[in-house]
């Protein structure tokens, strides 16, 4: 639902005073965006040809240069009632930004170095090319062995986000109106003590050449909308509800089509229902999970631990290594035999998807486990020798101009089951279980053996059928013993693609953005703690 | 590129002088960054990067709007003003408004040092080639991080308020792997000077701990007593400052959160050794002179770090003294509406410690477990600060005062607060980089499940 031409005009009116003071009529925007020097064509090729060849005659064997240029929008609201007159506050937050640089990447004496900076120009170019095969010569010295790189190709290509809407073309106004509407919803139940949502917005726009002849430019378009309802019992307990549509590579649209004020009164009654709700009974019990929690625990025990990078020992002094080693691959089994998992960076909205790498590799769609084997990791182009690959799955990236690219998670989505499997099939075979919507509380150990996951609602399922909500719900397992419990995966028509906004990794640390569709699925016998 | 007091004025003005809006703040954060990372007994990544992020925030008549750019560019700037008052317009009046802060006296903070701002990849080699060199003599695996910061940061309002600080920060940590697989070892500091950072100590600490947790044997979960070296008491308390808001308490939602009303400050909640501080001025945890930065991050999320404690003078302040919470960190709205003066946490955590060191506080241990720090710490429940997470790089097992041996890692699910209630003996105070915090003995610890993970 979208707020009615109406109510945007009496958000704007409550403006008009503000409005006056800049000499316009409310809602005329001068400025349409923080439009900062966009560099011609011409420029970025001039440029580009500056670094890398700058890089190339000082000894680099491989040179890339990333220009590119960031623009978000982050607007929040928190719904909350004044503490001395009940009145409900609408306390808003909008934020709006553009920025951009390049970095310069170079491959010398068989060790990387990278350079970067803020200022886009000649000057700037030509130190950070210099910079960055100095640095890689000040360490070759300490390798081993030279760095190898798979195979790319070489394009000439543009890649653009398919969008409906442009999400920086919707005024400010009808965003704060809407999560406005929805935080109103939400406060409706006297339960609620707060309610808050955001609708964050991003838009890459990355322009890379490489030495091995590639010019790609792309525009990704990623938007994140989310409200949350908290109901608090004074100083004994608090249970807070989100709803999440899924964060995607989209446009407005995906906002336009998430409902948000429907969900936020929905929500409000699960977070006060939940507030009441008895504590979990602990032992084990089967669990069915619904997508927007699943995805979650997709990403933290198969996402991770098949990441090449960690299977190496790169990430081992921080984001750690993983279970699954390499001597692991295509024979190891991980979960049951209908769990199958895929990696791609192609899939339709989904929020790692883009045309090429930050290797200047073509993204592409590949398997990860089949039929509950292990057969394939997430990779790079200098990773791909080291298991006795020839290419590059396409698994490179940096979260800015000024951030060295390495390998970062794609899409990673478990398939659907096979047969037309309804929610209603895999819960009609629970005795004794419950049936988890949410996150909450998400840790794994740094090899990606044991976890504890919560959500934020709960409901008890007997004797084949879904019951009131319980509280204080908290599942523990190893990986392995997990997906091996696995054994009921809803349909393709119950399958949706979950985005996760913020993963973390790498020293300096970097986010990433990436999908984990899947559909409800069903786990045996899994350790259930009581939190409380 | 260094910045000047008077380069980051000279921003401001420009930018004040395209402003219409009745208040405009400025926000300059710049940075000249560089690090080495190494992984599987070889230099991995490595690199340099100069930053910039300028928050303009237009406000007036109870609205406020952030634009963040990074261009200097005169019209560059004056863009960016006029859309900070166009968002400022679009967006609804907040409720919980607080006006500009007049002209502040913020504190001289010396924590800038030239050996961590003229550090480049050469001066990085030597500490990641001890670290190297020693793994590859010793059959372990050696990963690790050297890095270094410099950082300016101004802020001005067009009240007449300004401020301008450099500062730098520098780290190297590593961990050391055996070659089997069984055992892992880690050591790390960050500290403000990069010459005060003993790599090749740090190296050898973590190469003795990879060695000496190998092998480790089962051990079932339960509670222990447990001996928390530093790095782990820096874990458990790295969410306090922001379990310390007086609002949060005041409407319920907190453990300081009294039941039926009101907060617990003036209550003995924790053992009569802990006293807890935050001091901007301890040089080995040094904050900057004011509260918020010019925020940013990926997808904006970032946001505008601060929010209305932004702008308030640094200052020492004592949370909890001798067991008894003191003091509530109080924003200025929440101030205005409590008709209290508003109290940021500022700096590191420093908490005071005892005199003696962790091998002292094994000594006094009839049976319990040395953890060298945890992972992936995460709040169960935040009303009772229940956190869960997971022991790393070395667990051993104590009986009768002495180390007899390494253990497997294990899950948790407890409280910092119980840490601090349950609490035996406390070694001296040292710093982990963003707190000063001593070793800690502890009963009771409640471990759920083992971990297999090494």
């Amino acid at each position: 639902m979208t707020p009615s031409r109406r109510d945007f005009l009496i958000g704007c009116g409550a403006g008009a005073a503000a409005w006056a003071t800049l000499g316009l009529l409310p809602g005329e925007f001068l400025v349409s965006r923080v439009d900062a020097a966009e560099l011609s064509p011409q420029m970025r090729k001039e440029l580009a040809a500056i670094a890398l060849d700058t890089a190339k005659k000082l000894g680099a064997t491989y040179a890339d240069i990333r220009i590119n240029r960031y623009r978000s929008q982050v607007v929040t609201m928190r719904s909350q009632a004044d503490r001395s007159t009940g009145k409900l506050n609408h306390v808003p937050s909008v934020s709006d930004g553009e920025t951009y640089g390049f970095g310069v990447r170079a491959l010398a004496g068989g060790a990387w170095g990278f350079a970067a900076s803020n200022a886009v120009n000649r000057e700037e170019v030509t130190r950070a090319a210099k910079e960055a095969v100095a640095i890689a010569k000040a360490n070759a010295s300490l390798r081993r062995e030279p760095i190898r790189l798979a195979s790319a190709g070489s394009y000439q290509d543009t890649y653009s986000t398919p969008i409906a809407k442009d999400p920086f073309s919707v005024p400010i106004g009808e965003k704060l109106e809407l999560l406005r509407r929805a935080g109103e919803e939400a406060k409706k139940n006297a339960g609620v003590f707060l309610a808050t949502g955001f609708i964050a917005q991003r838009v890459e726009h990355r322009w890379f050449a490489s030495t091995d002849g590639s010019f790609i430019e792309q525009h990704v378009y990623q938007i994140a909308p989310e409200i949350t309802a908290t109901a608090v019992e004074q100083g004994k307990k608090q249970k807070s509800r989100t709803y999440r549509p899924h964060s995607v590579t989209a446009g407005y649209e995906a906002v336009e089509r998430a409902d948000l004020v429907t969900n936020a009164r929905r929500i409000a009654e699960e977070a006060v229902n939940h507030l009441k709700a008895p504590s979990v009974t602990a032992g084990k019990k089967d669990l069915v999970l619904l997508p927007t929690h699943l995805g979650l625990t997709i990403h933290e025990s198969i996402g991770h631990s098949t990441e090449l990078d960690r299977a190496l020992g790169f990430e081992a002094n921080y984001a750690g290594t993983s279970f699954l080693t390499t001597d692991k691959l295509g024979k190891f089994r991980v979960g049951s035999e209908i769990v199958n998992f895929n990696g791609d960076r192609v899939r339709k909205e989904s929020l790692s998807t883009c045309g090429y790498d930050d290797d200047g590799v073509k993204t592409r769609q590949f398997p990860i486990i089949k039929d509950g084997i292990f057969v394939g990791y997430q990779t790079i182009r200098d990773q791909a020798h080291l298991i006795g690959q020839s290419e590059s799955m396409g698994c490179c990236y940096a979260d800015s101009y000024a951030s060295v690219p390495f390998q970062r998670m794609p899409n990673v989505w478990l398939a659907p089951g096979k047969s037309a499997t309804t929610l209603a099939d895999l819960v009609s075979g629970v005795d004794d279980g419950i049936l988890i919507d949410g996150r909450g509380s998400y840790s794994i150990d740094q090899q990606r053996y044991n976890f504890q996951f919560g959500g934020d609602a709960f409901w008890e399922i007997k004797g084949g059928k879904v019951g009131p909500m319980i509280a204080d719900v908290a599942y523990q397992s190893r990986t392995t013993d997990f997906w091996s419990a696995c054994d009921g995966i809803g349909g393709e028509a119950l399958w949706e693609n979950v985005g996760l906004n913020a993963d973390g990794k790498g020293q300096p640390g970097q986010i990433n953005a990436m999908s984990h569709g899947c559909a409800p699925a069903r786990f045996r016998q899994i350790n259930v703690l009581r939190t409380e | 590129m260094a910045w000047t007091r008077e380069e980051a004025k000279k921003l401001a003005e420009k930018v004040f002088a395209n402003s219409r809006a009745p208040e405009c703040e400025v926000w300059i954060e710049a940075t000249e960054a560089g690090h080495t990372r190494f992984a599987a007994n070889d230099v991995t990544t490595s690199g340099s990067a100069r930053d910039l992020t300028i928050a303009i925030v237009s406000r007036g008549n109870g609205r406020s709007g952030t634009v963040r750019v990074n261009d200097t560019e005169e019209a560059a700037l004056k863009t960016a003003v006029a859309r900070s008052e166009e968002v400022m317009a679009a967006a609804n009046v907040d409720p919980e408004w607080v006006d500009g802060l007049p002209a502040q006296k913020y504190p001289e903070i010396r924590a800038a040092h030239e050996a961590t701002s003229k550090a480049g990849a050469p001066e990085r080699k030597s500490g990641v080639k001890a670290a190297l060199d020693l793994a590859r003599g010793r059959k372990l695996a050696a990963s690790g991080f050297s890095e270094t910061t410099a950082r300016w940061a101004a802020l001005a309002n067009k009240r007449g308020n300004f401020g301008f600080s450099a500062s730098t920060s520098a780290g190297f940590s590593t961990t050391m792997r055996t070659e089997d697989g069984t055992g892992s070892g880690w050591a790390g500091l960050e500290a403000p000077d990069f010459s005060s950072i003993p790599a090749a100590e740090l190296a050898r600490r973590a190469a003795k701990k990879a060695e000496e947790s190998a092998k480790p044997r089962d051990l079932p979960p339960g509670r222990y007593t447990v001996v928390f070296e530093p790095q782990a008491v820096s874990d458990l308390l790295g969410n306090l400052n922001s379990v310390l808001s007086r609002r949060a308490a005041d409407e319920g939602r907190s453990f300081f959160a009294k039941p039926g009303g009101g907060n617990r400050i003036g209550e003995k909640i924790f053992s009569e050794n802990v006293t807890i501080r935050s001091d901007p001025f301890d040089a080995r945890v040094p904050g900057r002179p004011w509260i918020g930065s010019a925020g940013g991050g990926f997808l904006g999320f970032g946001g505008f770090a601060g929010g209305n404690f932004a702008g308030l003078p640094a200052r020492k302040t004592t949370w909890i003294e001798r067991g008894v919470l003191r003091n509530l960190s109080i924003d200025r709205y929440w101030a205005k509406k409590i008709e209290e003066e508003p109290l940021p946490f500022s700096g590191g955590l420093v908490m005071e410690g005892g005199t003696g060191t962790v091998e002292d506080l094994v000594a006094g241990t009839e049976r319990g477990l040395l953890l060298t720090r945890f992972w992936y710490i995460r709040t169960v429940n935040p009303q009772t600060v229940q956190l869960t997470g997971l022991t790393r790089d070395g667990v051993w097992l104590i009986e009768k005062g002495k180390v007899v041996g390494p253990v497997n890692n294990f899950r948790f699910n407890d409280s910092p607060v119980n840490l601090l209630k349950n609490m035996e003996a406390m070694s001296a105070a040292v710093s982990t980089g963003d707190m000063v915090v001593p070793g800690i003995r502890s009963r009771d610890f409640n471990f759920t499940s083992k971990s297999d993970a090494v």
